[in-house]
């Protein structure tokens, strides 16, 4: 009879024991959450900016490509021929005296 | 019977052991199921990061773009109406040449003179031109003869206040209430656009 009463209570420590060890493992998850969390928030933010940093450089390349060929556009129009000039002076005249 | 009384004993020990396992086991897995979904909810929140990032990135991206391509747009039309100007003050230097010019002008002045009066709706009218041109061909001369060219017949004087321009003559009723200016800077001002275009097109049409 005693190693029957020894047998349950052994086992109900050995319960106990078992919830006990769940318990410790639940108060750790808020932490572990937050950590997992931070960390995966942390690698969010570090790619956010890396890809802000990416497109402002795209951006200034394409701009930049922009401005040279309008400068390079603006230029081309100095180096309209005297003849071209000249048919357009006649062109206008032409049409005024008609 | 002792040996019963350990077999009774090791049961009981043995479906303890079980229900520790069992219960261990379903707390474990609840604790990942809690971390799993966390983590689902972290990496939910980190994708609408990226995703934003994204729609932010493109939106820059453009904003710089549209601003570069509009400065480029403004800096070739200031380039353009330069080379525009450039070429209408041509076209001025070469009125006032053209109004130098007696053999063309002359024809010219006439033909302003005789359009001028045509366009007004009454009998007689009031000529108008500048101190050169009175001095060069005689007004009163240039009036006869664009009254010789007119097809129906109209009286007209020679207005005693010279116009300051170009070429041309300005043409009024007698009553001063119809006014036709017929003089190259009207015609200028009214041609203006016409004239801007075809230029442009001389000028800037693509190849």
């Amino acid at each position: 009879m005693k190693k029957i009463v020894e047998a349950e209570k052994e086992s109900q420590q050995m319960l106990e024991a078992t919830k006990q060890e769940i318990s410790e493992l639940r108060k750790g998850v808020p932490n572990r959450v937050g950590t997992m969390r931070q960390q995966i928030l942390r690698q969010a933010t570090e790619q956010r900016e890396k890809t802000l940093a990416d497109a402002e450089r795209k951006g200034a390349q394409e701009a930049e490509q922009i401005a040279s060929e309008a400068k390079r556009h603006v230029e081309s129009l100095s180096k309209i021929s005297k003849d071209k000039r000249k048919q357009a002076v006649e062109r206008a005249i032409e049409l005024l005296l008609s | 019977m002792s040996v019963n009384l350990d077999k009774l004993v090791e049961d009981i020990l043995k479906e303890s052991r079980a229900k520790a396992e069992e219960a261990k086991k379903e707390g474990l897995t609840q604790i990942e199921d809690s971390i799993s979904k966390a983590r689902a909810e972290a990496m939910k929140e980190a994708d609408l990061i990226g995703r934003n990032t994204k729609t932010e990135c493109d939106a820059a991206i453009n904003r710089r773009v549209s601003q570069e391509k509009q400065k480029a747009r403004l800096a070739y039309l200031a380039a353009k109406n330069m080379v525009l100007d450039d070429v209408m003050s041509e076209v001025q230097r070469k009125l006032v040449e053209f109004s130098r010019d007696d053999s063309r002008y002359r024809p010219f002045l006439l033909k302003s003179i005789v359009r001028g009066m045509d366009a007004i709706p009454s009998d007689s009218v009031k000529v108008a031109l500048s101190e050169s041109d009175l001095r060069r061909y005689g007004g009163p001369k240039l009036v006869e003869d664009a009254l010789a060219k007119m097809p129906t017949p109209k009286t007209a004087v020679l207005n005693d206040e010279p116009i300051r321009t170009i070429g041309g003559a300005v043409v009024t009723s007698q009553d001063d209430k119809v006014r036709v200016d017929c003089t190259l800077e009207a015609k200028l001002g009214l041609m203006k656009t016409q004239l801007l275009a075809e230029i442009s097109k001389i000028l800037f049409a693509s190849k």
